[in-house]
């Protein structure tokens, strides 16, 4: 039996008129890395700050690492429990990495001798070889994360929260901090990270995707494509330049359940086999046609376009 | 509350201050540069202007008149060789005003008839004006007294003489008074950045994941600043002291109560700015706003509030550095205490419960869940 680390039931929470989350409701279970999608505004941030016990849900019940989260009470305790990396860069510039680590054990009180030991580790685990007196503002923005991913689990939280923490990191970097993710991952914690880059996302064990505020899909990311396209999804290249009036035909034409442009080609999902017939009858001489796996970029643009109809 | 997290933060606060070129020199310079500018160059005493003379009439009278003028350090004489060049004199913005003594102004005098003798004064500057029509009233009757060689027989003979500052030093009036506005600039300046630049840099956020509550980071980055502030008093005192000899003549306990009562009011009003706002940028205007121009127009600072229209007045009244430049005032020239200046001390804790009610709510629904 897989333990709970995260459970949200009919979470609702407002800001005067306006619904930032509503009515969702999921599980993350203990040792879980758990993507969390959606656009800017969708409510994934207000999510997490809930979970990290920022902002009290306006309804609904949260139980976090065996917590449960009604009123302002527990939030020291929920604090305590998990760790957040803002999407913000939260440490001081001006401060030296050492001095910035030291700071936020200090306020977490952690015990010297316990801080000492955990900074060895953690650093180690960072694989950080500059010395610790740089300050922050000299350090190029990868390593200022995994400082940032330091701080935020100097206290072992069991449940770790991380929004976007890879915005505007080398891609070599990118790989590095995820392969930190999954090793944090593997030692039993709980890893909730939002993220933009697919193939981050991809890494994830289950994604939820949230849009306007409510969640709109919740699986891993094959199920995830398989429950979006039960048939086949196709590539289609046009042979010759297509002006736009063509590509509009096309698209009224109600061959497809999704048809989305991906630079000049096109990603086109069938409604069904009749009408996928009645395309190619059609149009097989404008179009270079590749039946292709789907992406998760594929299912959220489907999941989400599908929405707005 | 944890003590130990109070002073995390503000040991990270003083890395920040001593990393931070503006706010250390702003710290340090700030105090120094008011001191000089206010100190050394603001002077109200008018000495030595120029007055231009026609005297027509040449006689013993007329010349004793003109000893008592330029024998007083106010007046500088300035010989015409007529009337029309008097005139002149004072058109060319050469001198400040001209006096023209009639002919027959000795045979008049002691004739009974009343002699007569025109002063001519460059309005267009109001503060000479004052102090022109002051000193020569005084001067006038000094002179009477010597060409008339015994006392005049006046009915009511008024003695003036001032008290608390007998030689009316504008120093004395303005270096108390300088203490409240840079305590007032510096404090709410200080403290309005350094809380916007918390949620300016998203490092807001690192505090509030912590279990770190509003009173301790309030407490912690507020603690260097009254540091800051209490040596920028302790500076200003001792300069006071050595370099312009104020006297001091009350208590110092009565003082150093009034300004922690004012450092209190002024960072908390930063606070609640910086709460406001959320960015250094307004909060910088803001609290120069609200900070800096009442200090030095609405607070008594150097334009009385007596004189003001009754809704200035009123205005004043809701000032923190009204009440203190009062104090401030009170307590080095005229040694009172906090029997004294009661009315003072309560306004002031009153404003300071106000804004720090305010400022201490609106932080703590920001911050606290």
């Amino acid at each position: 039996m897989n333990e709970i680390a995260v459970r949200i039931e009919n979470l609702v929470l407002k800001f005067g008129d306006f619904t930032a989350v509503n009515n969702v409701s999921f599980e993350v279970t203990k040792g879980e890395v758990f993507g969390f999608l959606g656009a800017n505004g969708a409510g994934k941030t207000t999510t997490i700050r809930v979970l990290c016990g920022l902002l009290v849900p306006t309804s609904g019940f949260v139980e976090i690492a065996g917590t449960t989260f009604e009123n302002a009470k527990n939030a020291n305790l929920i604090k305590s429990k998990v760790g957040y990396m803002s999407q913000k860069f939260t440490l001081y510039n001006d401060l030296t990495v050492e001095e910035n680590v030291a700071f936020t054990a200090s306020l977490r009180k952690i015990p010297i001798e316990v801080f000492e030991k955990r900074k060895k580790e953690l650093f180690e685990f960072i694989s950080f070889r500059k010395p610790q007196s740089t300050m922050v503002r000299d350090l190029p923005s990868g390593m200022k994360q995994q400082v940032s991913l330091l701080s935020s689990i100097l206290h072992d939280p069991e449940i770790i929260f991380l929004d976007e923490p890879t915005a505007g990191v080398t891609s070599a970097a990118r790989k590095k901090f995820w392969e930190l993710i999954k090793s944090l991952a593997r030692t039993g914690k709980t890893i909730f990270v939002t993220s933009h880059y697919m193939d981050e996302v991809e890494q994830c064990d289950r994604i939820a995707l949230m849009k306007d505020g409510a969640l709109i899909a919740l699986d891993s990311p094959d199920n995830l494509k398989k429950s979006t396209f039960p048939g086949p999804l196709y590539e289609l290249s046009p042979k010759r330049s297509l002006n736009f009036a063509e590509i509009e035909n096309v698209r009224q034409g109600n061959y497809f359940a999704s048809f989305e442009a991906y630079g000049h080609r096109f990603h086109a999902f069938p409604i069904s086999e009749e009408k996928w017939k009645d395309f190619k009858d059609r149009y097989e001489q404008d179009f270079e046609i590749k039946e292709i796996t789907p992406t998760l970029e594929d299912v959220f643009i489907h999941l989400e376009e599908g929405r707005n109809k | 509350m944890k003590f130990s997290r109070v002073m995390a933060i503000a040991k990270k606060e003083v890395f920040h201050i001593i990393r931070d070129p503006f706010t250390l020199a702003l710290a340090l310079l700030l105090p120094v540069m008011m001191v000089s500018i206010f100190g050394l160059a603001i002077e109200f005493n008018v000495q030595n202007i120029k007055i231009a003379v026609f005297d027509e009439d040449r006689t013993t009278s007329s010349r004793k008149l003109l000893d008592t003028l330029s024998s007083s350090h106010y007046f500088l004489i300035n010989p015409a060789k007529n009337q029309i060049e008097a005139i002149h004199l004072v058109d060319q913005q050469k001198d400040r005003a001209a006096l023209i003594i009639e002919k027959n102004f000795e045979y008049n005098l002691f004739s009974g008839r009343g002699a007569k003798a025109q002063l001519m004064i460059d309005g267009s500057d109001n503060s000479t004006v004052g102090s022109v029509l002051s000193y020569f009233g005084s001067m006038q009757k000094i002179a009477f007294e010597k060409i008339a060689a015994k006392k005049l027989p006046t009915d009511v003979h008024l003695k003036t003489r001032f008290i608390y500052n007998p030689e009316l030093n504008s120093r004395w009036f303005i270096v108390p008074g300088l203490m409240v506005v840079v305590l007032a600039i510096l404090s709410i300046l200080l403290t309005s950045l350094t809380i916007a630049r918390e949620y300016e840099n998203g490092s807001m956020e690192l505090l509030l994941s912590t279990p770190v509550r509003s009173l301790e980071i309030v407490l912690g980055k507020l603690t260097p600043y009254i540091g800051l502030g209490l040596s920028a008093v302790l500076f200003v005192y001792i300069i006071a002291r050595v370099f312009f000899e104020v006297p001091f003549l009350g208590n110092h306990f009565v003082f150093l109560t009034g300004c922690f009562l004012f450092l209190s009011t002024c960072l908390a009003q930063g606070l609640l700015i910086s709460v406001t706002t959320r960015k250094q940028q307004i909060s910088m205007q803001i609290s120069m706003m609200t900070g800096l121009l009442p200090s030095l127009l609405l607070s008594g600072f150097i334009f009385p509030i007596e004189s003001m229209p009754l809704f200035f007045r009123g205005l004043t009244a809701i000032l923190p550095v009204r009440w203190f430049m009062n104090i401030s005032r009170d307590v080095f020239l005229e040694g009172s205490g906090l029997y004294e200046l009661k009315y003072d001390f309560l306004a002031l804790l009153l404003i300071c419960s106000v804004i720090v009610f305010l400022a201490s709510k609106k932080f703590k629904r920001d911050v606290e869940p």
